[in-house]
């Protein structure tokens, strides 16, 4: 068996791929379920939270609604900070262990996984999106007011497309943090990249080596989706001019024909 | 025939507003008909812009009654969204929706508030822009245009919900000055076609030419309302001779 070992750093790297290939492959797609499914559902919690912490209350909002609204607001406070207080590797060992101590329930390692993630991004996306909100140009509030739009309304047509184009970079950004972190998710045993990778160096002790390999795997998915992220930021911006709609100058057969090669260069 | 019939629309009663323990405007009372166009006149900081938001609820007002249509609006059963409806508003620094064109500007509230059809609304808002001049414009987004053009896009979005009355806080003001002319044309034509609105602006002679009415605020309250006439020709009160006279110095 000895024989077969391989020697040199490339050997032993060519020798994991081959041998452990498809496990730290497997263990990237975990990876990259958790870090987009994760995301998605944290922005989604983040924009209902952010949302509601932005719900205006003025002298006319009546009493009762007043009182629930500071409760409302309260627990969300209180889950921002807490969430965005604690790691996440403490916060999932407490959720997986913790629902079985306290609520009795065996939750899987990936479920806790899937929860964690979400949770913990939803905190982070809550403050972004309020944020987002609030540095919308308040005059565009008042003005879609004015020609009767109510709060739902206004948010709905002119304030959150424009804060969620905004935070769009965020999200992107959350994503990257997501692929990467997702990797503490292996103290529950949650068989992520990271995970597999540890199993692999595991039994011919070659950490450098498999570890580089795994490196060149999170490098790999960071940085597609980082670019990924880029293209569609690009493509939501828009075009940056405009045709006037009935005018001569535009019109291909007036005075300045722009369906000829005349005007090309 | 829209001189025949000058019914109050529009009452505004001992209007007070406070901000913290500053008192801004101080027992304004007023009252509009159909058909009026009322300039609104002072010197910065007299409360003119807070008056107009009050008016259509931007800001609440401390104590007194808005009435319209014989209701006062500050009843707190009344439902404001549809009163703005009826009471639109022209910005100074035009707040277009940066994140639609020209045209889903002008729709925005036909579809959203009024829930007309998309194609409905596309009428009524080719409507507006074509009576402002912009209806070659409906694809650029407003970070394209020009201020004068941003303005008369506005205008036409604030038309679209036909509202009974318009209130216009210094339309121009933001404008450079070869600009400011389209937008004055633009209102000047809606007040001949009988709109109500209520103006404030600092541009003495489009109040006296276009208005009806003349009305010359002072820290927080009304001191002259006549006819573009009885203010500019004969001011009562020593405080308007004052600040008319800065102005035909300016001018
Ligand atoms: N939101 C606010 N909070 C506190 N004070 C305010 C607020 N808005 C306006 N004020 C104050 O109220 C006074 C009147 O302001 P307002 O904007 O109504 O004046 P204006 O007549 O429109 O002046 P201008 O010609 O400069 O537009 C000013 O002293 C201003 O500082
Ligand atoms: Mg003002």
């Amino acid at each position: 068996m000895a024989a077969d070992m391989p020697t040199t750093f490339f050997g032993w790297v060519v020798f994991i791929i081959n041998q452990y290939g498809s496990a730290l492959l497997q263990g990237a797609g975990v990876t990259l379920m958790l870090a987009i499914v994760g995301t998605l559902i944290g922005c989604i919690i983040g924009l209902l939270v952010g949302i509601v912490q932005t719900v205006p209350v003025t002298e006319r909002t009546n009493t009762g609604l007043k009182i629930l609204n500071k409760i409302v607001q309260f627990i969300f406070a209180a889950y921002v900070e807490i969430f965005r207080g604690t790691p996440m590797i403490v916060q999932a060992m407490v959720v997986y262990y913790g629902s079985m101590a306290v609520f009795d329930i065996d939750m899987s390692a990936m479920l806790a996984g899937f929860l964690v993630v979400s949770v913990n991004t939803g905190a982070y996306m809550a403050e972004t999106v309020r944020g987002g909100i609030i540095s919308i140009d308040k005059g565009q509030t008042e003005a879609a007011m004015a020609i009767g739009m109510n709060h739902f309304q206004t948010m709905y047509t002119v304030v959150l497309p424009q804060a969620l184009k905004n935070i769009m970079p965020q999200i992107g950004n959350n994503l990257i943090i997501n692929i990467k972190d997702t990797s503490v998710l292996n103290v529950i045993s949650v068989t992520e990249l990271y995970f597999a990778s540890k199993s692999a160096a595991g039994v011919y002790y070659r950490y450098f080596e498999v570890f580089f390999v795994t490196c060149v795997i999170y490098f790999i998915m960071t940085f597609a989706a980082s670019r990924l992220l880029r293209y569609f930021e690009k493509r939501m911006a828009g075009s940056a001019d405009y045709q006037l709609v009935g005018d001569p100058m535009a019109d291909p057969t007036g005075i300045f024909p722009n369906n000829t090669k005349m005007g090309g260069k | 025939m829209a001189t025949a019939k000058k019914q109050p629309i529009l009452e505004v009663k001992h209007l007070v507003k406070y901000f913290g323990e500053r008192e801004i405007l101080k027992d304004i009372d007023f009252t509009v008909e159909q058909g009026n166009v009322i300039s609104v006149i002072g010197a910065s900081g007299s409360g003119k812009s807070t008056m107009l938001r009050c008016i259509n609820l931007l800001e609440m007002p401390t104590s007194g009654e808005i009435v319209f249509e014989g209701k006062n609006i500050l009843d707190l059963s009344n439902n404001i969204a549809l009163y703005r409806t009826k009471v639109g508003m022209v910005f100074q620094s035009f707040n277009l929706f940066s994140n639609m064109t020209v045209l889903q500007n002008c729709m925005a509230s036909p579809v959203t508030v009024l829930k007309r059809k998309k194609e409905e609304a596309r009428q009524i808002a080719m409507k507006y822009l074509e009576k402002v001049g912009m209806e070659q414009y409906i694809n650029a987004r407003p970070d394209q245009l020009s201020g004068g053009q941003k303005q008369r896009v506005a205008i036409a979005r604030a038309l679209a919900i036909k509202p009974q009355i318009l209130l216009f806080d210094e339309p121009t003001s933001a404008l450079d000055p070869q600009m400011v002319g389209e937008v004055l044309g633009v209102m000047r034509e809606l007040a001949e076609e009988g709109l109500t609105m209520i103006i404030v602006t600092h541009e003495m002679a489009f109040a006296r030419d276009v208005s009806t009415r003349v009305i010359y605020m002072a820290d927080g309250v009304i001191v002259e309302d006549g006819t573009p006439q009885e203010v500019f020709g004969n001011p009562k009160n020593e405080k308007t001779k004052d600040f008319l006279a800065r102005f035909t110095q300016n001018a």
